[in-house]
């Protein structure tokens, strides 16, 4: 097999087909490795995991306090030695409920990105390579539900579904998966016309074969790029819909919900305000900025010589 | 170009079907059996309910109401085949026909209420892309020509940054700094929600003062996304061969980067403003619930609450319509000023 991602982006070396394939991960690692801004952003996601993966841990040992538990003689208490972060309206302990909320934002984040991926990559697998009825059928469903506005679509599927974290990542991921489908058809489309899938077709290759030891893993690249940009985007919806009172219902501690409590009640602390914002905002942030760079790092014309 | 418009046109058919399809069966599945406000009266009998049910044309199988909803009815009726939709009802919809059908909060008629808010809507968004590409251009420029320098960096981590903030939460802040604080230290301050002052509100600076906050949060959204496509696309065209010509005859730096590259540069904006256009229905929902802005995406929200599934059924495909409609303008106007597009 002929590496098509050198070949396709006009590399002058045609490498021996093994080696250039691992070459290229093994390039794209580096390149990702030597963006500063790049690491310092997988650094910060990796530390909003090890938090809420530690969530029951720190609530334990370090806050003393359940992310439901009442303290109401301390409410509206600001970050002081008892509470680290303040209170809220019930004297809920702000930092123990943020550091929950981490659990929220990311498990839901990436539940998301993972099922839209797979539907995405199937869809987007199928349509572009039996090109034909398939295609038309698959593609005209992408266009109906990139056609309506998602905000609609998650508020109404909320409203049926009253989402736990599993269901609201299903919500979410049932319109993500449209435009992932999308984009990896376009790019099967162009691989599949290629030398080196037509030449392993003619030697007899079945379609299974193909799909899954051919095209798929040089489509790999758009999808690992396109999934790495959607996680700040799932975020912040994930965040908006908690918001609005349509995601993970209370008590659940979610950084939405928070903002949405806070609301009413930031005359009494600003605190309650900033301090969820701040980790949506982070969140997000870093997964952007990762997603630009793994999205550098594939593209070896923006290699540096 | 007619032809192309035409052809648009067509393929945008089936898509409008199919989401009206989406639409009534999200809606059936959400709110189907339920009519606002009925399961909760004690005082009616079950066959009460059921006559309001029927009525409304509630029991009648789901693909009856569907034809019926989108305005097929019509159609039967002409022929002579009104028995089969089944009986009178007050909900007498059909979209083919502009009626959205009545509200089952209120009953006025859908259209009528989605009407009513839309100027609001428009403000509120068309002020916000008006600022926002007006910022978002000169940004970008400036971010090109000195591509790699001091300022460059500051915007591009601060568009970065722009993308990442929940528009919700900058809103709360806003509220936070300039109703509250402000009105604490005893400074004019900003009025947190409504299009208008409740008394005597309405004269113009009224509107301006309760439209700056919503509209920042929302321009400060467009500027982010847009001065980063500016800046990528003026990078792109200055490298092109016609404008090292224009500087090789010797053509001021400013000439030929204000009127030869930004022209090209900024054409392929039109298709983004383009896909923004739906985003003027609602784009500002989060926005509006924030502010208490009295818009479509305010009106879509609350009512999707109280199941009033007429009303969220027409604002949905309403919006879709705009939708389609807003990426066919969009390539419609890219074609317009691209030639290279129309006669490919």
């Amino acid at each position: 097999m002929i590496d098509s991602e050198r070949l396709a982006r006009g590399a002058v070396i045609a490498a021996p087909a093994a080696r250039a394939g691992r070459g290229f991960w093994r390039e794209s690692w580096e390149e990702l490795r030597s963006n500063r801004a790049g690491m310092g952003a997988a650094i910060v996601l990796c530390l909003l995991v090890a938090i809420a993966l530690a969530a029951p841990a720190i609530s334990g040992l370090v806050t003393h306090y359940g992310p439901t538990q009442q303290d109401l003689a301390h409410a509206f208490a600001s970050p002081g030695r008892r509470h680290w972060l303040g209170t809220d309206e019930l004297g809920r302990d702000t930092l123990t409920r943020l550091v929950y909320g981490a659990r929220v934002s990311l498990g839901v984040g990436f539940l998301t990105v993972a099922i839209a991926l797979t539907v995405g990559a199937a869809v987007g697998l199928l349509a572009g390579y039996y090109v034909g009825t398939l295609d038309d059928v698959l593609m005209r469903v992408v266009d109906v539900v990139l056609s309506v506005p998602p905000v609609f679509l998650y508020i109404l599927m909320s409203i049926l579904f009253r989402p736990n974290a599993i269901t609201l990542a299903v919500i979410i991921a049932s319109i993500g998966w449209a435009g992932l489908a999308r984009l990896v058809r376009s790019e099967v489309l162009s691989l599949r016309t290629r030398d080196f899938i037509v030449a392993t077709r003619s030697l007899g290759a079945s379609d299974a074969r193909l799909i899954l030891h051919h095209v798929l893993p040089n489509a790999l690249p758009v999808m690992i790029v396109a999934a790495s940009l959607s996680l700040g985007q799932v975020v912040l919806i994930e965040a908006a819909l908690d918001f609005l009172g349509l995601g993970i219902q209370a008590p659940t501690p979610s950084w939405g919900d928070m903002l949405s409590n806070a609301q009413v009640y930031f005359v009494h602390s600003v605190w309650l305000v900033v301090l969820p914002g701040c980790l949506i905002f982070l969140t997000v942030l870093a997964a952007n900025v990762l997603g630009n760079a793994i999205r550098d790092a594939f593209d070896p014309r923006l290699r540096r010589a | 170009m007619t032809g192309y418009v035409a052809r648009r046109l067509l393929t945008a058919i089936p898509v409008l079907f199919g989401v009206t399809l989406i639409t009534f069966l999200l809606m059936h599945f959400t709110a189907g059996n339920y009519v606002p406000g009925l399961q909760l009266d004690p005082n009616l009998k079950p066959s009460d309910v059921a006559r309001i049910r029927a009525n409304l044309g509630l029991d009648r199988p789901l693909v009856v109401q569907y034809l019926d909803w989108i305005g097929i009815g019509a159609l039967f009726k002409a022929v002579g085949l009104a028995g089969a939709l089944g009986g009178s009802r007050n909900i007498d919809p059909g979209i083919l026909e502009g009626n959205f059908g009545r509200s089952l909060i209120d009953g006025g008629p859908v259209l009528a209420s989605v009407l009513e808010r839309l100027p609001n809507t428009l403000e509120l968004t068309a002020t916000a892309i008006v600022v926002g590409l007006a910022l978002a251009i000169p940004v970008g420029v400036v971010s090109a020509v000195r591509r790699g320098g001091r300022l460059d960096q500051f915007l591009t981590v601060a568009s970065v940054a722009g993308f990442a903030v929940p528009q919700f939460w900058l809103g709360l802040l806003l509220i936070l700094l300039f109703s509250v604080e402000f009105h604490a230290w005893g400074l004019p301050w900003l009025p947190s929600s409504g299009a208008v002052s409740p008394l005597g509100g309405g004269g113009l600076l009224d509107r301006l003062q309760h439209l700056a906050m919503p509209a920042a949060v929302l321009a400060f959204f467009y500027l982010s996304a847009w001065s980063r496509f500016v800046r990528s696309s003026m990078i792109e065209t200055l490298s092109q061969d016609y404008v090292r010509t224009a500087r090789a005859k010797g053509m001021s730096e400013r000439r030929t980067v204000y009127v030869h590259a930004l022209r090209n540069a900024v054409a392929p904006l039109v298709t983004l403003v383009g896909l923004e256009l739906p985003g003027l229905v609602s784009g500002a929902l989060v926005v509006e619930v924030v502010f208490g802005w009295p818009g479509i995406g305010l009106l879509a929200f609350q009512r999707a609450l109280q199941y009033d599934y007429t009303t969220v059924m027409g604002i949905t495909t309403f919006a879709a319509v705009l939708v389609v409609l807003g990426n066919l303008l969009a390539d419609v106007l890219y074609a317009a000023i691209d030639p290279r597009v129309r006669y490919s």
